[in-house]
């Protein structure tokens, strides 16, 4: 833990020192621009990325911002959430630690995603000084998320990893589309919880290096050119596609993430807060879960 | 936007020696802290035979500037007369103009204990900003005005071997056209840089 601590001070100090050295893209580094924009030996990522900034991201993170919240509004007055009885018996499902590193990711992705967002409609929001703060903020929250990430990517691995259950998961859709009471295949993350997990960890970190990479911008990540063979500037134009590209995945799975927990369940932000899920919850929403438990007889 | 009217940047690269007049005239005239190239002379092809080349670039004021396109807060405008220019108070110097630009003509302040990077920093083809014009805050966020001042841009006003020539489109081309005539040998291309900054 210290070490990684280390690590991401070194990364800040090596960074800032960074700009005083010779510059990647600018001075002589600017014939790479040149030959990197969309010469036909190139992989034309600057007409690329102007091309998807200009017609698509802000389209795209507009029909999310509004289709997501719409459909989940419809769900919520035609299907209705789901209640369970609350007072009756517990299961402790998510210890101490879990919950600490849970929640400062939470914190980090509430300043994070709709500073995102006034990013993206900056130009609607008049950008200036308004903007300005929220790209600091930005990159500041990143910094306990990056701290986080990696702990929680370890404590909740094997209980990510794809099964059957998922399948028959899916195909019901979670059963979130019945009003009916009977258990549901999942373990102790159901189908729809794993991706958000995966999308939130391992996109999570691309979504870190991708960033940093652009705020930092003139950052020498020699290794990384070397390895992909890409010249600084082409580096930049990818990691903003792909930061706005999974930054879809993130931002629709987030969402989806608050309205299960704060309202298509009753409740179920609890099971985060204090560690305990109701007894009838485990039984239905994570039905193999609560066999296994049973199996060991821990309830 | 009539053709006539519309300015345009010309390096002759037969005529450049490398001899980075333009770049330091343009960081005097400015006042432009160090690792700001507002223009910058380059060399391309370097040490391929016959195909070796120097040129002076800065933002080229391209037709349908792509960095005005990607901008996340609208900080570009186009003026009349074709010259790319931006509201520094607007802009949140998060560096997409720059991945849009042909040129590497956007240039960031780095400073900041973090790295934060400052609002763009870029050629202005000496005509300031949407401030007052020649109001002593234009001058301190954009540099000089001298377009206003019906003056050329200091870069193409000292180019020794006035190999860099800016001005109205059909003025330039015709300087070109005179270039080409009096070599009277060779097949001339379009000037480097011009399909991608005024297309065709």
């Amino acid at each position: 833990m210290r070490k990684y601590l280390y690590f991401i001070i070194a990364t800040l100090f090596l960074a800032s020192a960074a700009f005083a050295a010779e510059s990647q893209i600018w001075g002589d580094g600017r014939v790479l621009n040149i030959f990197g924009y969309g010469q036909v030996e190139s992989l034309k990522l600057g007409p690329l990325f102007t091309m998807l900034q200009k017609e698509y991201f802000e389209v795209i993170f507009f029909g999310i911002l509004v289709g997501v919240p719409s459909a989940f509004f419809l769900h919520y007055l035609i299907i209705g959430p789901k209640v369970f009885p609350h007072g009756g018996k517990k299961i402790y499902v998510f210890n101490l630690f879990h919950r600490f590193i849970h929640q400062i990711a939470a914190l980090s992705f509430i300043v994070i995603v709709p500073t995102g967002f006034i990013i993206i409609f900056g130009a609607q929001l008049g950008g200036g000084s308004l903007v300005r703060l929220a790209k600091d903020m930005h990159g500041l929250a990143t910094i306990p998320f990056a701290i986080v990430v990696i702990p929680m990517f370890l404590m909740w691995l094997k209980d990510a990893f794809f099964n059957f259950d998922d399948v028959k998961w899916i195909m019901i859709v979670g059963g979130y589309l019945s009003k009916e009471k009977k258990p549901i295949p999942a373990g102790k993350f159901n189908a729809g919880q794993k991706m958000w997990y995966w999308i939130a960890t391992l996109g999570g970190m691309i979504m870190i290096i991708t960033g940093a990479t652009m705020y930092f911008m003139d950052f020498d990540i020699e290794l990384l050119r070397q390895i992909s063979g890409l010249t600084q500037i082409d580096l930049l134009r990818f990691a903003a596609i792909v930061h706005n590209v999974m930054g879809f995945g993130v931002v629709v799975f987030f969402i989806v993430h608050l309205y299960m927990a704060m309202f298509a369940i009753k409740g179920a932000v609890h099971a985060i807060i204090d560690g305990h899920m109701e007894d009838e919850e485990v039984k239905i929403l994570h039905g193999s879960y609560y066999k296994k438990l049973k199996e060991e007889g821990k309830i | 936007m009539s053709e006539m009217s519309r300015m345009k940047f010309y390096c002759d690269d037969h005529r450049c020696i490398e001899c980075d007049g333009c770049s330091v005239a343009c960081a005097e005239a400015h006042e432009l802290p160090t690792g700001i190239n507002r223009r910058k002379v380059v060399t391309l092809n370097e040490g391929i035979e016959g195909k070796e080349f120097s040129t002076s670039i800065a933002c080229m004021h391209c037709t349908d500037a792509p960095c005005e396109q990607v901008c996340p807060v609208d900080c570009f405008y186009i003026r009349e007369d074709g010259i790319v220019l931006h509201d520094k108070e607007v802009c949140i110097g998060c560096g997409y103009c720059l991945y849009a630009c042909p040129f590497g003509a956007p240039q960031f302040p780095r400073d900041g204990a973090f790295g934060t990077k400052g609002a763009m920093d870029k050629c202005t083809m000496c005509a300031g900003g949407p401030l007052e014009t020649n109001s002593a805050h234009e001058r301190e966020l954009y540099g000089q005005n001298l377009i206003a001042e019906g003056k050329v841009p200091v870069c193409a006003a000292m180019c020794s071997t006035k190999a860099l020539i800016v001005g109205e489109a059909s003025e330039v081309a015709k300087i070109y056209r005179q270039r080409i005539s009096s070599k009277g040998k060779g097949v001339q291309s379009a000037p480097y840089g011009w399909s991608k900054a005024y297309g065709n």
